[in-house]
């Protein structure tokens, strides 16, 4: 008699790749929603976080970031002070001021947004702040952190 | 009919029964997603994103009114008597700096004393959030003491702050 012969299919040996899919999506939509593309005319240093800060997070339009930051800001007691106009290397307070005319003459109406390290002295942001007053720029905007004061300060 | 030509799944001489829809099934060539090269980009971006995203704090702008023309020092028309808050560092530390009101008694040692301090004042006779606020500042004092004194005079709700010359 003939033996009884039944096909028992191998079980399939595949990788279920579907919930490390839906990991990974998850965490690119994260990503995407969450990033935003740094300038590069903001320069890293660390900026006043004042209590409360009322700072709002607006986007200026005919604007020119001017940034004052440590030249070492390891040591910032003997540090001096390095000037620039948006994402340029550092500059004098002279060329600073040239080009503040240059854009003037283009943009009537130019804001002016100050970003200076929370370091530095008043007086070095108080001459930036008397070009632009030189200039006629009446909108200045100082850039602070937004929400509560961090653990440093 | 020849007893050679049986059915190959009828080996044990049995015929059985198979519904056409089965045999239908059999017959269709798989129709599965290739995953492969969408798991490829996804992880392209994944690693893209985890590569190159530092999480930062969100800056905002504290807007500030400079004067109209010719020299900072002399071009600040006040209208009315204002509230003038001179403001020196006494140390290198955090919070070494010291506040003085003039023509005030009291004199608040935190940015949140002199919050509280602006907004009381916006109560009295002759005062209110139109009040010009003079910061007075000496050039020693730490940028981000200056800041925290501008930003406790919006905090407060006045509407006009503006610097000065110590």
């Amino acid at each position: 008699m003939a033996s009884k012969k039944r096909y028992h299919p191998r079980p399939s040996l595949t990788f279920n790749m579907a919930p490390m899919i839906d990991v990974v999506f998850l965490l690119i939509i994260f990503f995407v929603l969450v990033s935003t593309f740094a300038s590069a005319e903001r320069i890293a240093m660390e900026l006043p976080r004042p209590d409360h800060s009322q700072a709002i997070n607006v986007k200026l339009t005919d604007r020119v970031i001017i940034n004052v930051q440590l030249v070492s800001p390891d040591s910032p007691e003997t540090s001096g002070v390095a000037y620039s106009l948006g994402p340029n290397r550092p500059q004098s307070l002279a060329v600073i001021s040239e080009r503040l005319m240059q854009h003037k003459r283009v943009v009537s109406d130019l804001k002016v947004v100050i970003r200076a390290d929370r370091r530095v002295q008043y007086g070095d942001v108080r001459e930036v702040m008397e070009i632009v007053a030189e200039h006629g720029i009446q909108m200045m905007n100082i850039v602070a952190y937004v929400g509560d004061a961090g653990p440093n300060s | 009919m020849s007893a050679n030509r049986r059915h190959p799944a009828c080996d044990d001489g049995v015929v059985h029964f198979r519904p056409r829809r089965k045999r239908a099934q059999r017959e269709l060539t798989s129709l599965t997603l290739n995953l492969a090269p969408m798991v490829d980009v996804v992880f392209l971006l994944l690693i893209f994103f985890i590569s190159t995203t530092t999480f930062e704090r969100a800056e905002g702008l504290l807007a500030a009114q400079l004067p109209k023309q010719g020299s900072f020092a002399d071009s600040i028309a006040l209208p009315i008597s204002p509230i003038i808050v001179h403001l020196e560092q006494t140390g290198p530390g955090p919070t070494d700096y010291s506040m003085r009101i003039e023509n005030f008694v009291d004199h608040p040692t935190t940015f949140s004393e002199l919050s509280k301090f602006l907004k009381g004042v916006q109560g009295n006779p002759g005062f209110d959030d139109e009040t010009p606020v003079v910061l007075k500042t000496a050039f020693q004092v730490k940028w981000d003491h200056v800041v925290g004194c501008w930003n406790a005079a919006v905090a407060a709700g006045c509407k006009h702050v503006s610097f000065g010359v110590e």
